[in-house]
């Protein structure tokens, strides 16, 4: 038997163990620092098999939801769930089935790759160390110098290996292609594509690069005033959504339309029926980028 | 000889990726240039190729075997369906451009822009190896 039979069948069974429970599953969720509220009353489900990417401006609190969605901050309210257990009190089994690429690199900078990837490896019974290499060789990740001396991009290729290794089930990536070109995000794009989402992972990322999300997010949620504003399919969102341009009198008459966000004059609305829409108004069609301005 | 069945795709459009692939496929076939019997390539492939999520890929794929463009052999290669081995009429083809068309006049008269020097441009945009006129 070949290694890939193997680990599919790891991952068969393993799935058999969870056939539905979310993936992650926040009900309720708040967060302060001090006096700043960052998160609250927030509500999020992953279902597995689910590609989502988490949109927010800078200082929205996307880092500070990715680390309590995996029970690595204290919340002042609500809960995290994550395989159905507790996140502050996960199992090992369901530790191991978490892969996770932080946005500071967390890699201990005196060791090299291959030490770092030994030392991860004893704490999985599941590693794919044929994957590890081959990831190693064309990421182009240098073994022979101490991680604290490589580039900010070829820590986080060495950050994404070790995330990959073990073929997690639900994969969490805090703008993990933040430091990479133009070629290595492409390369990562391809890697997502071939050995991660043809498994049925459930993965959530953070960026703020539009068109690498266009490209494997088949949901997007937006991170608003501390909650989780919208969550929708993207290409639903790309052909349900207008702006609709005119006097706010007008707008306001609308019947039954789901008013995304509200600017004098320019309205951003779900499920208008162009056809009907009063003279004087205009419907235009919106990319990606300007859902980021309206709704984030 | 056939035309090579590959695909394009734009980010940061207001055009979903699976609509892209869809009406891509859909002027090709119209064209006579993709035909009938030809085999697509897999999901698999398309997403590696294009780096989107093989969701994407399939879904476009599904739709188009709908609309009876596409027919999916048991462990082979979808491929473009019976029926579509010559370009479509004239009239058909001219009805698949026309709301482009409408979008690109309504777009040239909010900017203001002189028909004469419109359609020049859209010429030169059509031919791009004829030297242009100078302005």
């Amino acid at each position: 038997m070949n290694p890939s039979a193997t680990s599919a069948g790891l991952v068969l069974s393993s799935a058999a163990a969870w056939p539905s429970t979310p993936r992650v599953e926040i009900e309720g969720l708040a967060l302060a620092y001090g006096r700043q509220q960052v998160l609250q009353d927030l509500q999020w489900r992953l279902d597995p098999g689910q590609v989502v990417g988490l949109l927010g401006r800078n200082g929205a609190g996307k880092t500070t939801l990715i680390e309590a969605l995996l029970g690595l901050r204290d919340t002042s309210a609500g809960s995290v769930q994550l395989f159905g257990q507790p996140a502050a009190r996960l199992d090992d089994a369901a530790r191991a089935r978490i892969g996770y690429v932080p946005q500071q690199s967390d890699l201990f900078e005196e060791l090299r790759a291959d030490e770092l990837l030994a030392y991860f490896r004893s704490f999985y019974l599941r590693w794919n160390e044929t994957k590890v290499q081959g990831l190693l060789e064309r990421w182009a990740v240098p073994r022979d110098i101490p991680i604290g001396r490589m580039s900010g991009g070829q820590q986080q290729r060495l950050s994404l290996i070790r995330a990959l290794a073990h073929e997690p089930e639900l994969l969490v990536l805090d703008e993990p292609m933040a430091s990479l070109d133009p070629l290595a995000r492409r390369d990562f794009l391809r890697e997502l594509v071939e050995r991660v989402l043809d498994r049925g992972t459930t993965v959530v990322f953070s960026t703020h690069i539009l068109s690498d999300l266009e490209r494997v997010a088949f949901n997007v949620a937006f991170l608003r005033e501390g909650r989780i504003a919208l969550q929708s399919p993207l290409d639903e969102l790309l052909e349900e959504t207008r702006l609709l341009i005119g006097q706010d009198a007008q707008l306001a008459a609308l019947p039954g339309v789901e008013v995304l966000s509200r600017r004098p004059g320019r309205w951003l609305v779900r499920r208008v029926d162009e056809p009907t829409l009063a003279p004087g108004l205009v419907a235009q069609r919106v990319s990606l980028e300007d859902l980021f301005e309206a709704l984030t | 000889m056939d035309t090579q069945i590959q695909f394009q795709i734009n980010t940061g459009s207001a055009e979903p990726i699976y609509r892209q692939l869809m009406d891509q496929l859909r002027r090709r076939v119209a064209a006579g240039q993709w035909r009938a019997g030809q085999a697509l390539p897999s999901v698999r492939e398309l997403a590696l190729e294009l780096a989107v999520n093989p969701m994407t890929i399939s879904k476009a794929y599904s739709l188009l075997e709908t609309e009876g463009l596409l027919e999916r052999r048991r462990g082979l290669p979808m491929v473009i369906a019976t029926g579509h081995a010559r370009p479509a009429a004239a009239r058909d083809r001219i009805e698949q451009l026309m709301p482009t068309l409408q979008r690109a006049a309504a777009e040239t008269r909010e900017l203001g822009i002189p028909k004469t020097q419109a359609l020049e441009l859209f010429a030169r945009l059509l031919d791009p190896s004829e030297p242009g006129t100078p302005r």
